[in-house]
């Protein structure tokens, strides 16, 4: 099923930045508003679906993401296969909710070091002042014209999930800007 | 450019939105009574008022969700921001 390929086969190092794909990693989609939905994806996924806009929630295994208030994305690097079968199975396959496997849709991307915040803002709209003292945070914003997911892990690390087909151009555009720092 | 406060994400740069014109016109409820005239009436006339002007909005680089903007098209101050199925403000 997974056929999460690397995109972009590279990895920098800067004084203050250092960038790489983390991979693989499984992201899954799932989207709901039903009780119901609530309940199946705590006793599947052991996590509680963070309600608050641009938070997330973790345990051991994963992360889930708010994108919107009845959008989450989970991913991680631990689980397998099977984990996506039984979330398909017990929610959407009985209607509580659509889940979606978009682990070949996204990258991610790790970016870390003291230019971290520096860099995204010399081309992003997003006001980072709250984000980056705010471990867990989340947003979704635009880098270079192009949708981004910023998933805070604090002290100035971050994984930034891009779409695959932009991953290149932006992958590009963020070792020419942390070569200008 | 300015800043809008998405009912669900808060504060952000317009660049993350797309307009999506006039709030508030229904769709005629039987489009085959219509006659051309009437049917060109609700398809392309927009009131394009000078003042404040009630708007959708869509977050489209941000949660993707649509919501209602009362905009003063002269000094894009917005005076208000609601979510869909609201009625408008009295401004
Ligand atoms: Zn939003």
């Amino acid at each position: 099923m997974d056929n999460i390929n690397t995109a972009i086969k590279d990895k920098r190092e800067y004084s203050d930045l250092n960038l790489k794909e983390v991979e693989p990693i499984t992201k899954i989609n799932l989207r709901g508003k039903k009780r119901e939905f609530f309940t199946k994806v705590g006793q599947v996924l052991s996590v509680i679906l963070p309600t608050e806009s641009n938070t997330s929630t973790s345990n051991q295994e994963l992360s889930a993401l708010w994108l919107s208030p009845d959008e989450w994305m989970i991913y991680t690097n631990t689980m397998n296969k099977e984990i996506f079968d039984r979330v398909f199975k017990e929610i959407s396959s009985l209607n509580y909710g659509a889940v979606t496997n978009v682990s070949d849709q996204w990258v991610c991307i790790n970016i870390s070091g003291d230019k971290l915040y520096e860099l995204l803002s010399m081309s992003c709209p997003f006001d980072f002042s709250k984000f980056k003292v705010t471990k867990g945070s989340t947003t979704q914003t635009i880098i270079n014209h192009i949708d981004v997911i910023i998933h805070n892990l604090g002290d100035n690390n971050i994984n930034l999930f891009v779409r695959r087909s932009f991953s290149n151009h932006l992958w590009d555009w963020l070792n020419d800007g942390a070569n200008l720092l | 450019m300015f800043l809008i406060n998405c009912p669900y994400c808060g504060v952000r740069d317009q660049s993350e939105f797309v307009s999506g014109g006039e709030a508030h016109i229904a769709r005629p409820k039987q489009p085959t009574e219509l006659n051309d005239d009437q049917w060109a009436e609700y398809l392309f006339m927009r009131k394009n008022i000078k003042g404040i002007q009630f708007e959708r909005w869509n977050h489209v680089h941000g949660c993707r969700k649509w919501f209602n903007v009362a905009r003063d098209t002269s000094n894009d101050k917005i005076e208000k921001i609601y979510k869909m199925g609201e009625q408008p403000p009295k401004i």
